[in-house]
């Protein structure tokens, strides 16, 4: 079929300057071997990343038709609408040549932080039951197209991202690992999985169905076990996280005012940050001074909380190792 | 026909945000919505307690539910999102039968796995029907513009919205009540309110950024269906001016504030006097009700 490839080569992504190629190829070819073909019989100066072709490297993701994709998993037939196929490189990368990204500062450097391999526990050979967990992200094929749907890098490239933290998980909970809390650790540095929204993005836009950020929330609440609410000192993250248990374990559900107050540190740090905030609140009546009574029942709540602090006690023990 | 639900408010409904709780109640009874309010359970867990410890209390809220033979009402898309997660989980035997052997069972509770959780926007449009919410128009909201704002829940995951149609309803909803949609491109992201105490910084940036785009298509205020959205868009939006050195002043209004307003109900009553971002300027260009014929009406 007769495809007319509207290629950025140049410009903005709001204000893109295109050049057109057409090109005669079968509709069941992938949109990144039709790349390959316009590149070989017409313009060999064409710059785009890709390589495996078969779904399996990650490289070759691109904006097609304003959607991102995986180049090599689309075809020709079913992505061209009119006979155009538009290509734009995607959004948060930076761009080397046309629609070429530096994946390096994308993606990989961050990725990298995380793939240092299993370090031995002694615990191996593993079963396949044992490893199933970790199995979805041994898939990740870091072609980035989770990061593009981040809302955090949206606003701050420096986020790890949704593709890092995927390796961070790949390693932290494999069966055979021995440094699954020095893990947990780094991936609770400044830009890591605290930063993460859980805006569920993430998972909408993987191509193969990891569900990054499902691995992210998981990644928290096994941080959490581990005594982790913060891995570079912030105290404030921390005394949220426990300002916010205290609430729920004790009254059974959420204390905005006590929470806040301990979030900023306490009755008189807390009180002085929130004041000028509060004191407009209470006058337009959107805040009152009573806190919540405690919830009928929330013993019951009280006692999911003790049972879980029994159960991972050993794990916060292992944290102040 | 009435419409009954058992009804989990969420705690900002009945702290920071009384004004949602409020309207809703009214709002819920001039559309024959008769709830059931639960208030013997927990906290959701809002997505930062560990599922571990957040599935056992949402089972709990899950169970009375089901007990009551009543579908779950939410009037905040945290709630809706975080409970709609651990109920999905819950469809699974072993995992249901496992909390409820070491939660449960010992207040002579079971979760059967059969109780749907609803939040308000999707009942309204579902169960109440956009014919008759335009049938009750006395004063619609034609010439105003409004941002619809969705933030994540009602988006996303797909297995936990179950139906994709639930995207769109916001819109629906708006342009039933004869206000024009001033549509963001971030409307299905993140408000910012998750990351206030990580990272302050991010936060921000992504409130600025959905205000900003609003105010300069033209929105005279932005709609959410949560109220941490309004507790960031609102409640923060002069800090957020204030890192930022923008001006927005733009209203944001929970979802039955809009709805309320264009079937006639009074302002004030409404709770658009206690937000913290000014309403008056959106207040006076509110037609006097009746005044106007609505399409439905």
């Amino acid at each position: 079929m007769e495809i007319t490839f509207k290629f950025q080569r140049g410009g903005t992504r709001a204000q893109p300057e295109y050049v057109d190629y057409q090109i005669d190829v079968p509709p069941e070819m992938t949109v990144f071997d039709a790349l390959v073909a316009v590149r070989e019989t017409q313009d060999g100066t064409l710059a785009f990343r890709g390589n495996c072709s078969v779904g399996f490297c990650g490289d070759c993701t691109l904006s097609v038709n304003g959607a991102q994709k995986v180049t090599c998993l689309i075809n020709v037939g079913k992505t061209q609408k009119e006979g155009v196929i538009t290509v734009q490189p995607i959004r948060y990368a930076p761009v080397e040549k046309d629609v070429m990204h530096d994946m390096r500062k994308f993606l990989w450097d961050k990725v990298d932080v995380f793939a240092r391999g299993v370090v031995p526990n002694g615990g191996h050979p593993v079963t396949d039951e044992e490893l199933r967990p970790v199995r979805k992200a041994m898939r990740c094929t870091t072609c980035g197209l989770c990061d593009e749907g981040c809302t955090v890098i949206d606003v701050n490239l420096d986020f790890y991202g949704p593709a890092a933290l995927t390796k961070l998980y790949r390693f932290a909970f494999d069966p055979r690992d021995g440094i699954t809390s020095e893990r947990l650790r780094e991936g609770s540095e400044v830009h890591g999985i605290w930063d993460c929204v859980h805006c569920w993005e993430a998972t909408e836009h993987c191509p193969f169905g990891l569900e990054p950020t499902h691995l992210i929330m998981d990644t928290r609440d096994r941080a959490v076990a581990h005594g982790i609410k913060s891995g570079y000192g912030n105290k404030m993250l921390e005394r949220h996280y426990d300002a916010f248990e205290e609430s729920i374990s004790r009254k059974g559900w959420l204390d905005e005012r006590s929470v806040a107050l301990q979030t900023y540190g306490g009755l008189i740090k807390g009180g002085i940050k929130t004041l000028p905030l509060g004191l407009r609140a209470l006058r337009k009546g959107k805040a009152t001074l009573k806190p919540h009574y405690k919830r009928p029942g929330a013993e019951h709540i009280r006692k999911i909380f003790d049972r879980y602090n029994r159960d991972n006690a050993g794990l916060r023990k292992e944290k102040q190792r | 026909m009435s419409h009954r639900f058992a009804f989990y408010p969420g705690c900002v409904s009945k702290g920071f945000c009384p004004e949602l709780y409020e309207s809703f109640v009214r709002v819920a009874a001039e559309f024959d919505i008769e709830v059931e309010e639960l208030k013997d359970v927990g906290c959701s867990g809002a997505g930062l307690i560990p599922a571990e410890i957040s599935d056992p209390i949402n089972a709990r809220t899950l169970a009375k539910a089901e007990a009551m033979g009543l579908s779950l009402l939410t009037i905040c898309s945290t709630c809706q999102g975080v409970i709609g997660g651990s109920a999905l989980r819950l469809t699974d035997p072993a995992y249901r039968a496992r909390i409820n052997r070491e939660h449960l069972a010992d207040q002579g509770l079971e979760y059967q796995g059969t109780t749907d959780v609803k939040h308000f926007l999707w009942a309204l449009v579902e169960d109440v029907g956009l014919d008759v919410v335009q049938s009750k128009i006395k004063r619609p909201l034609d010439g105003l513009g409004f941002s619809p704002f969705y933030g994540c829940y009602l988006r996303r995951p797909i297995d936990v919205i179950q139906r994709p149609e639930r995207k769109l309803y916001l819109e629906q909803v708006t342009e039933a009540l004869g206000g024009t949609n001033v549509d963001i491109s971030g409307k299905g992201k993140c408000c910012g309110f998750p990351s206030l105490t990580a990272n302050e910084e991010n936060a921000f940036a992504m409130t600025a950024k959905h205000l900003g785009e609003a105010v300069s298509k033209g929105a005279d205020a932005m709609v959410v269906p949560c109220p941490l959205c309004h507790l960031e868009m609102d409640g923060e939006q002069s800090e957020v001016e204030k890192a930022t050195g923008r001006q927005f002043d733009l209203p944001i209004l929970h979802l039955p504030q809009i709805v309320g307003l264009a079937i006639g109900l009074d302002p004030k009553e409404l709770g658009l006097s206690r937000h913290m971002a000014s309403t008056k300027k959106f207040v006076a260009q509110l037609q006097p009700v009746g005044s106007l014929v609505g399409a439905g009406s």
